[in-house]
């Protein structure tokens, strides 16, 4: 799974890229994703923008005198939308960015990155059939999983989710490892990737057939 | 840039151009917001004529406030005349009618010779308040509207300040 380069110095940009790379996994395993959040958000945005979209164009037909009791009403049906939005996306989603469904259980996952440290925070809730939540919060580095080019690689983040979540584990056994946290599996993958950049000339070479960001970067010095 | 727009799922799309949608839609509300409370179709004007100095400058923000009906000799007002698109602020010079008549008012800026009456629609020789006054100052900042004239008087500039934006997207690509 190659994917194109990003700037990795740049927090938001991993963590977008990761985030959209978790439903493409989980999606993988045969998790049935839910995507309601998304859609009642979007809804209530668009809503609220086709208001301001009717009253901008009535507004500029009719002018202010014929619209006035209308402009009134539009403005608080904008802002009661808005605010409701906003509710909805500090209270309700939570930064999630995927929910899904696999066998009757419920997986919710929510990201966070605290400012100018490289650390993936994720809070992962799963529900059996209406029994009791079980929440885990997990951590990890970013450099897990994106190399020294900033080339997100999958293996790693997807060993770290399988090992640290047991129901991604199950549907996902393959990717299993045994004491991820010490120091195992991806983190000394990803370390593997960058001895062999800088060590090996030969090996490197190799590399930068494969990845035209890298060659474009020496011709540049 | 465009490529990694076409990764995204549809949805993802939507949402962006939603952000996009609400910072202009959530502007625009915000406005028609401060109309509804100024009960002013425009509630903030810039000043572009040098006919209320000292009292304004040219290039003065002013703040309308159109819920007091009853205008007194002495307010400045800002009124559009029928026909005539630009706003023009004034002070109340007379006033005739009020209480069951409709209160008409004659204008005149500071700095002006002659009162109003040139300035009104053929044949109207004052100001009907509840139809073309649409504010009375009640707040300024002075100086601050100079870039709207600037931009209006000079449309080159418009071009110039388009031109760079373009630039800027340019070189920030990547």
């Amino acid at each position: 799974m190659s994917s194109p380069k990003i700037a990795k110095y740049s927090l938001s940009e991993l963590k977008n890229t990761t985030d959209d790379v978790l439903p493409t996994y989980l999606n993988s395993l045969k998790f049935t994703q839910s995507h309601l959040l998304t859609d009642v958000r979007l809804a209530l945005g668009y809503t609220a923008v086709t208001i301001a979209g009717i009253l901008f164009y009535a507004d500029w037909k009719l002018g202010w005198d014929a619209t006035k009791a209308a402009t009134f009403w539009a403005v608080i049906a904008y802002f009661t939308i808005n605010s409701v939005l906003t509710v909805w996306i500090w209270l309700v989603e939570k930064g999630k960015v995927y929910t899904g469904e696999l066998n009757g259980t419920l997986l919710s996952i929510a990201s966070s990155v605290t400012k100018h440290t490289p650390i993936y925070n994720i809070t992962v809730k799963t529900n059996k059939d209406g029994a009791e939540t079980e929440t885990l919060k997990l951590s990890a580095p970013f450099t897990r999983w994106f190399d020294q080019d900033g080339c997100f690689v999958a293996k790693p983040f997807q060993q770290w989710l399988a090992s640290e979540v047991s129901l991604i584990g199950q549907a996902d056994p393959k990717n299993k490892v045994s004491g991820i946290e010490n120091g195992h599996g991806g983190v000394s993958v990803a370390e593997a990737v960058v001895i062999q950049q800088t060590d090996k000339p030969v090996r490197a070479g190799e590399r930068e057939a494969s990845t035209p960001g890298a060659r474009s970067r020496k011709g540049k010095k | 840039m465009l490529s990694s727009l076409s990764a995204l799922s549809p949805r993802q799309l939507l949402a962006q151009a939603l952000n996009f949608a609400l910072v202009l839609s959530t502007a625009f509300m915000l406005w028609k917001g401060l109309s509804v409370a100024t009960n002013s179709p425009s509630p903030i004007v810039v000043v572009l004529s040098g006919s209320m100095e000292p009292a304004f400058q040219r290039g003065d923000l002013l703040f309308l406030w159109n819920r007091g009906m009853d205008t007194q000799i002495g307010e400045i007002v800002v009124y559009n005349v029928k026909g005539k698109d630009i706003p023009i602020v004034h002070r109340v010079l007379r006033r005739y009618g009020g209480g069951d008549k409709p209160l008409q008012l004659l204008t005149k800026g500071d700095n002006n010779m002659a009162d109003d009456t040139e300035l009104y629609a053929r044949g109207q020789d004052y100001l009907n308040r509840a139809e073309d006054i649409i504010g009375s100052v009640v707040g300024y900042v002075p100086f601050v509207g100079y870039v709207t004239i600037l931009l209006s008087e000079h449309p080159w500039l418009k071009t110039v300040l388009l031109g760079m934006m373009g630039v800027m997207v340019v070189l920030q690509r990547e």
